[in-house]
């Protein structure tokens, strides 16, 4: 007990806190993957792997084993150091947005006074990654898929954080604490009934910042073959997959958030108390599988009907609820 | 403290030496962005985060990631790396650097700063919105300032789309042309 105080102070806690994040990261990637193709062998009417372990289920285990044991290729012209940084410098972004949200009540690695910030902007830097991947190749595959992947994050960013201001103005605060508090009580105060606009245009986008169909114009394998991460093998390229599924799970995880009530119970008696991380994991998991859900069944959109939709449509309709809620807010 | 203060001095001291040194202009617009980390950490150390957030959402991720993106747009891959970093503006150059290193020095030297204490600051955004535009009883001029910039931003988009859009056929009169400027 002595000891678990003593674990309890500050430099400890975050440390260990932040070791435990990083586990649950690396974890939620590979089994999104193995999650990944079970939904696509479901929706296709096959059972998905189902060799290793009991209904295929130890499937992560064994991809994690084939990738340490894979041999490291690098272009003869690449830009080794940039070649390495990117896919660390896609990974960290998204492994550090997940301090910042809470899992249940007081379980929160950092609560931040201006939580939401610190998501939209280490959220921006994951482009970075992008780009350094695609020249660090020196690829011209790989250079096309980073420009349209930069292009895609910066255009999809602006309906990303619009989408957001609804939910800060009626908090009233940038601590996802704080926004999760506000949505006590049961279902119908959870932020996704009055910002419902809002909320569909924070999913667009957030399927759009994490590259997913139907914009995973950047990767587009059967144009260009895998785009950024095309030149990457073995550990590298796990890494960049494992960005990509942990950022898909933390979209997911800052919906749940944000729109869904967190770990706040559908119903007022369901309350667990401190296992309360049971509803946002159950919530987070269901979003997680509408994002699978819409990979299989959705083709790819072009180029210029991606860029038309965030700037034409998804823009102006968040700007346009903007106004209404400040509308709303000053009359009731 | 002491150790981490150090960590990041060097850092950005090592990028802000590696943008002016390296050759290749995509190494340059990356040691950059580690220069602006740098700046962040200090943000951090300070019990600043929205200052440090907004550094990094400003800075690194949309500055740089558009400086890359516009280098690798427009400029070949043998354009992209010079033979040499010294060229005729070296000696005007130093002359700005040192003048601008010099007054800054002299102002950080000069100024009293005992009075400033850092803090973790409010958690409510209204009371944050006003101190950032500072909004006030005393200081109105500040917001005023903050909307000339949104118009001058606003004017230099639009002037950017009239001038990047592609025309549509040469063959059309000079007059449907001028019909998008205005």
């Amino acid at each position: 007990m002595e000891f678990l105080n003593f674990l309890n102070q500050e430099p400890w806690r975050f440390i260990l806190s932040f070791g435990v994040v990083l586990f649950l990261t690396l974890n939620l990637a590979a089994i999104l993957v193995m999650g990944e193709r079970k939904v696509a062998g479901y929706i296709q009417l096959r059972y998905g792997p189902n060799r290793v372990g009991p209904r295929g289920l130890l499937q992560p285990l064994a991809d994690i084993i084939k990738l340490f044991t894979k041999e490291n290729i690098s272009p003869g012209k690449a830009d080794l150091w940039i070649f390495l940084g990117a896919p660390i410098a896609m990974f960290i972004p998204v492994a550090a947005v997940w301090l910042v949200i809470p899992f249940a009540p007081g379980a929160v690695v950092a609560d931040l006074n201006v939580a939401i910030l610190f998501f939209v902007a280490v959220t921006s830097v994951g482009a970075l990654g992008v780009i350094m991947a695609g020249y660090g190749s020196r690829s011209n595959f790989s250079l096309l898929g980073a420009l349209r992947g930069a292009a895609q994050m910066i255009s999809y960013e602006v309906p990303l954080i619009l989408s957001l201001l609804g939910v800060v103005m009626l908090t009233g605060s940038l601590s996802l604490v704080d926004v999760v508090n506000a949505q006590g009580g049961g279902f119908w105060n959870w932020y996704f009934i009055v910002q419902f606009p809002m909320f569909i245009v924070f999913y667009i986008s957030s399927l759009a910042e994490t590259k997913r169909v139907p914009f995973d114009l950047p990767e587009g394998e059967s144009e260009i073959v895998g785009g950024y991460m095309i030149e990457y093998s073995g550990m590298t390229w796990a890494l960049i997959q494992a960005a990509e599924f942990a950022g898909m799970g933390l979209m997911a995880g800052i919906t749940t958030t944000l729109f869904l009530g967190g770990w706040q119970p559908p119903l007022p008696f369901l309350d667990f108390g401190q296992f309360n991380w049971i509803w946002f994991g159950i919530k987070t998991a269901l979003i997680m599988f509408t994002f699978q859900w819409i990979r299989w069944s959705l083709p790819r959109l072009r180029m210029d009907q991606l860029m038309d939709l965030g700037w034409k449509v998804l823009v102006p309709l968040t700007l346009v609820w903007l106004v209404i809620t400040a509308g709303a807010m000053l009359v009731f | 403290m002491t150790i981490i203060f150090g960590f990041l001095a060097g850092m950005m001291l090592v990028s802000a030496l590696g943008v002016v040194l390296s050759r290749n202009v995509v190494h340059s617009a990356l040691f950059m962005s580690g220069s602006f980390l740098a700046v962040v950490g200090f943000f951090v150390m300070l019990s600043a985060p929205a200052l440090a957030a907004f550094q990094l959402l400003i800075y690194v991720g949309a500055v740089s990631v558009v400086i890359l993106f516009g280098i690798m747009f427009t400029q070949s891959p043998q354009v992209r790396s010079f033979s040499t970093i010294v060229n005729k503006q070296v000696w005007a150059g130093l002359a700005v650097a040192l003048g601008v290193g010099g007054f800054l020095s002299y102002i950080l030297a000069t100024e009293d700063w005992g009075a400033t204490e850092a803090g973790q600051g409010t958690r409510d955004v209204a009371a944050f919105g006003e101190y950032l535009l500072g909004v006030g009883p005393d200081s109105e001029i500040f917001a005023m300032l903050f909307q000339l910039v949104a118009i001058l931003l606003f004017v230099a988009v639009i002037a950017a789309i009239v001038i990047s859009r592609r025309k549509d056929t040469d063959i059309e009169s000079a007059s449907d042309v001028r019909d998008v400027g205005e």
